[in-house]
């Protein structure tokens, strides 16, 4: 039974880091409808940024960490505004392919400095022994990362809930030419989208760095990884990239788990999700809590 | 439709008078070898290093005037890990007429086997597939091949595991080709009499959180867990480990996992991606390391630093890798030349055929000198297998592995 | 109608019929032939190297393969991010066969023409199935749907023996009238096969798109609610656009495994799919002859790229992976330039030359 306690646990975190490397994706999605293949590329350069403040620069590293974040930020920032502005109202394949293309020059980008090939890990700051609850066992980065991801995503939500500019993004969600004509600046709205989107990348991109170690190659594969989870989920819904990304995280988890080894197959676990997401899209197009557009002739 | 052909073919032409004329006299000889490999992409942090190694053993033939007013005309080209990069790569060193090809990956490797053969080429790959010798001849792996290390390893548990009854033994494996070739060979070994049992084959994914896997063999009452995959999960699943407290404290602890892993699941790129986690993680590999700190590990890094490379680069076992994949068609053509014979593929060919004996060289990248026969076509068999001490990885032994001789014998 | 066919200016249709024509003018046929007829000769004349054979013959392959995605994205509308397992599936369905009866079967060296076709059924058929999810999925939920289509195929293609694990499988050398065709006239052979293909294939397509099933396409990506009001059946006609696109995919994968005279994982991988679309993009969506420039462009820039980023990696600190780093950068750069600039692209300039020398010398 603590095998299966320890699954489901496994997968609840793994899930929630899930959850937070998709909340970027969701936070583009939401306000200017474009879905960023690059996002892989933030995380990885957000968690480099990190790496380099702090073993080089020698900062701490948890000031490095926000120092990180508020680079992406700014990175995101001016990614928008210098290819993505000229793009508002183009066909959605331009978009994606516009952050296809982003993503092969920031790969350029990185090939040229060490990190493109090598292997480093950041120095170790959390406690290094489990947290230990009945046989099932968690570590203090993972439960850390739990923890930011709650911490973000609560913040996102009152924020998109509460606040002036929150609410701005969401009518621009809505309806841009509505939130024009009542004075909300709508490339405004968007720049801040993908800065906000920057700023989580670079935090996803600190944690899983730090559970596999910093390896250019398997941190950008978490951009393509979390597309089932922003999917399932729903584009646009940020409740849903939670509930999606921890229901990833267990059907991987259990793939692994009890599939694996039996009738001779492996490797389900990464393959599952995108199988899952399939069936379910064919009973839920737009996800599970994405918004069913009304379209018109 | 129209003009792009024309386009092409104008840039085609003027491409073709470049290189035309950028072939420089000389007075001496010019010997072409050309590799291909993934400098970027997959599988970049083994084959940046590699390159590099190529690259300064060659400029270090040249330098020191090696093959006296001969000199070797490199050509390094990165492929990116994909097969057809690297077959139009090969047309093109074939066109320039290379004397010996120098391979990267599995994959190309064994796609471009039929094309070795018809064009009776020697190629030296960085692939140390056990598949890349069936069907054919003209292939000379440098090193022992990952089947030899991983049923070593499997050899290594046998021989040493203290408690009652055979060792049980977990593989952990990337899920691939490359991954499973080495499991089947492991299997044979066992059938063939290698007394250990392999409890159960876990095939990774991209995993942040193994700790259900790890649960699940401590269940089965699994002791070892042989490795052979690349570094980052490998760092991955020892953090897990490390976390639950199942890492084994000495080897064969019982209760306990001890870990295992072969060629690419170690050196250095693993203590960079788990130090700490990674203690007491045991590894084979044919290539000398720098942390043994022995006359041959200085020669390595004097070549790194007469050529500016960073100390990431020269500690590298892929550096080494590099300099012996290099080493071979160098010493090939220094064969031919005493020999007195023209250095092409054909007579490169017969040199490495009778780099066995006295003939064979000893390198300053591995452990045990380089040998080829018309019948041996694995430079280095032997092994070591090094453990991690203090975030360094220091040799305990030294193994050539006897079972896969019997798999292989079994095979024919 | 103008009364001479040969210097007709502008457009002179009298008759439904007359625009029905594959060529308006006589002039526009005899420029065609000739060029035709240039594109057949003109590589024996020139002799060219094995290598640039290869990237000759690979340019076309890639032809072949962006003609079907621009059918499903670029006619239809409809994203597709797994272009390049269709195109794996039917160079597995060749690989397959060689599994089975052996790579120097008969059937695989003599009778390739056939296999190739059957190639293209296949592909057909997988099309057919994973259009299904069209039929309820929109945009880019239908593009993460193809997305996940590609991941199941690399991992099924990976994980079962059948496949050699996704490492070669060989494929044989073929033989034509003449005999065998051996090493040196391989690429050159291919070059004539897979060029034919691309003539009869493009005429297809041309002729396609003048019939009802053609703006069909059309019309339902330009609103598929529109389409069906008018008597149209979207769904139908999404199935069977991604039906053809699997044709088209599959005969460049069975040509594919015999040029390269062997089937591995490694040439059908996402990182493909998206060169593929970036290939519809550059040459221009939803135009024929886009499909004929992007991939020339793009499989060209990519090797005067690595021509150049070696010259410039010699004068370099050898610590700059300035070489390697350029290949992906210009890929990237050269995709968004076109799309924040270009967005309809190459085709776009050559009907601009076009109607540039059709009204020449008077600009309207």
């Amino acid at each position: 039974m603590s095998y299966f306690f320890q699954i489901v646990v496994s997968g609840m975190v793994v899930g929630s880091i899930y959850a937070l490397a998709a909340l970027g994706l969701v936070l583009v999605y939401k306000s200017s409808r474009v879905a960023n293949f690059a996002h892989g590329q933030i995380i990885a350069a957000g968690a480099f940024i990190t790496f380099y403040l702090t073993t080089t620069v020698g900062i701490p590293i948890f000031f490095s960490f926000l120092a990180s974040m508020v680079i992406t930020f700014f990175l995101a920032m001016s990614v928008e505004r210098i290819f993505l502005r000229r793009l508002i109202g183009e066909p959605i394949i331009s978009v994606i392919m516009v952050t296809i293309g982003l993503a092969s020059i920031i790969d350029g980008l990185i090939y040229l400095t060490p990190f493109g090939t090598e292997n480093f890990s950041f120095p170790p700051f959390l406690p290094q022994d489990p947290l230990s609850l009945g046989g099932v066992s968690i570590s203090w980065t993972q439960l850390v990362g739990m923890i930011i991801t709650f911490i973000m995503i609560g913040g996102f939500s009152w924020f998109f809930k509460k606040s002036t500019v929150g609410i701005s993004m969401r009518a621009v969600s809505d309806d841009q030419f509505g939130s024009m004509s009542v004075g909300i600046s709508v490339p405004r709205v968007f720049g801040l989208a993908w800065a906000t989107a920057g700023l989580s990348a670079a935090a996803a991109g600190c944690i899983i760095g730090n559970i596999t170690g910093l390896n250019f190659d398997t941190l950008h594969a978490f951009g393509i990884v979390v597309f089932p989870v922003v999917i399932l989920g729903g584009l646009d819904s940020i409740l849903g990239a939670v509930v999606a990304g921890i229901i990833m995280g267990l059907i991987q988890q259990f793939a692994s788990g009890y599939l694996d080894g039996n009738w001779g197959l492996n490797g389900t676990g990464d393959v599952m999700p995108y199988v899952i997401l399939l069936i379910i899209l064919l009973f839920k197009p737009h996800g599970l809590f994405g918004i069913h557009e009304i379209e018109r002739v | 439709m129209k003009t792009k052909t024309t386009l092409l073919f104008n840039a085609l032409l003027v491409l073709a008078v470049v290189f035309a004329f950028s072939a420089s006299a000389w007075a001496g000889k010019v010997y072409k070898i050309g590799f291909s490999g993934a400098i970027t992409g997959p599988t970049s942090d083994a084959g940046n290093p590699l390159s590099k190694g190529i690259e300064d053993w060659f400029k270090y033939v040249n330098d020191t005037k090696m093959l006296g007013d001969d000199k070797i005309e490199y050509i390094i080209r990165d492929d990116q890990y994909k097969t057809d990069v690297t077959k139009r790569n090969f047309e093109e060193y074939l066109d320039e007429g290379i004397v010996f090809y120098l391979n990267y990956s599995t994959g190309s490797t064994l796609g471009l086997k039929r094309d070795f053969e018809e064009e009776e080429m020697p190629v030296a790959p960085s692939s140390y597939h056990e598949g890349n010798l069936v069907d054919s001849n003209y292939i000379f792996i440098p090193v022992a091949t990952y089947s030899e290390n991983v049923v070593a390893l499997a050899e290594y548990v046998k021989n040493n595991h203290k408690g009652a009854g055979n060792p049980k033994v977990a593989m952990f494996i990337h899920p691939s080709a490359f991954g499973r070739g080495p499991l089947e060979d492991t299997k044979k070994a066992v059938e063939a009499g290698l007394a250990i049992d392999i409890v159960e084959v876990v095939e990774h994914g991209k995993d942040l959180d193994n700790s259900a896997m790890l649960k699940r063999l401590m269940s089965k009452g699994v002791q070892y867990v042989i490795c052979h995959t690349v570094q980052s999960p490998v760092a991955t699943m020892l953090k897990d480990a490390k976390r639950l407290g199942v890492q084994a404290a000495s080897f064969g602890e019982a209760g306990k996992l001890t870990f295992l892993g072969a060629h690419y699941t170690g050196g250095s790129d693993l203590i960079a991606l788990a130090p700490g986690a990674c203690e007491g993680f045991l590894w084979t590999c044919s290539y000398n390391l720098t942390s043994e700190g022995n006359a041959k590990a200085k020669k390595q890094l004097d070549l790194a630093k007469k050529y500016g490379r960073d100390d990431k680069a020269a500690n590298s076992h892929n550096y080494a890798a590099g300099i012996l994949q290099a080493q071979i068609p160098t010493m090939a053509i220094i064969a031919a030349q005493k020999a007195g014979m023209e250095v092409n593929p054909e007579n490169l060919y017969k040199m490495l055929q009778k780099m066995s004996g006295d003939k064979a060289f000893d390198s300053f990248a591995t452990v045990g000198p380089v040998s080829y026969s018309n019948i041996d076509r694995i430079g280095v068999d032997l092994v070591n297998i090094y453990e991690v001490k203090g975030e360094q990885f220091k040799a305990i032994s030294s193994i050539e592995s006897e079972f896969m001789k019997k798999v292989r014998a079994r095979m024919k | 109608m103008s009364t001479n066919q040969w210097l007709a200016t502008g457009n002179f249709n009298t008759a439904y019929q007359q625009e029905q024509r594959n060529f308006l003018t006589h002039l526009d046929r005899s420029i065609f032939s000739i060029f035709l007829i240039l594109l057949y000769v003109w590589i024996p004349l020139m002799d060219l190297s094995n290598k640039y054979m290869l990237v000759v013959d690979n340019i076309l392959i890639a032809i072949v393969a962006v003609m079907g995605l621009n059918l499903v994205t670029g006619f239809a509308g409809l994203i597709s991010i797994g272009h390049a397992a269709f195109v794996g599936i039917g160079a597995y369905t060749v690989a397959s066969f060689c599994q089975v009866i052996g790579d120097r079967h008969i059937i695989i060296t003599h009778f390739w023409p056939v296999m190739i076709v059957i190639s293209g059924f296949v592909g057909a058929a997988f099309g057919a199935v994973v259009g299904l999810p069209a039929l309820r999925l929109k945009h880019l939920y239908l593009a993460i749907a193809t997305l996940s289509f590609q991941m199941i195929f690399q991992w099924v293609i990976n994980f079962m023996s059948f496949f050699n694990q996704g490492q070669t499988i060989f494929v044989g050398r073929v033989f034509w009238f003449t005999g065998k065709v051996g090493r040196k006239d391989h690429y050159m052979f291919w070059y004539f096969v897979i060029l034919t293909i691309v003539v009869i294939l493009g005429f297809g397509i041309r002729n396609l798109l003048k019939t009802k099933y053609g703006r069909c396409l059309v019309a339902v990506r330009d609103n598929d609610r529109a389409a069906d009001a008018m008597g149209m059946n979207p769904g139908l006609t999404k199935v069977y656009a991604f039906a053809l696109a699997g044709f088209f995919a599959g005969v460049a994968g069975a040509l594919h495994a015999y040029v390269y005279r062997g089937v591995g994982f490694e040439s059908f991988t996402l990182h493909e799919s998206v060169g593929y679309l970036a290939m519809a993009i550059v040459g221009g969506l939803g135009t024929l002859n886009g499909s004929f420039w992007g991939p020339t462009a793009l499989k060209y820039l990519d090797l005067q790229v690595e021509h150049l980023s070696e010259v410039a990696g010699q004068y370099l600190p050898s610590t700059m992976n300035l070489s390697t780093a350029m290949k992906p950068f210009t890929f990237g750069l050269v995709i968004v330039l076109f799309l924040m600039f270009e967005p309809r692209g190459i085709a776009n300039w050559w009907r601009i030359a076009k109607s540039y020398t059709k009204l020449w010398p008077f600009r309207y």
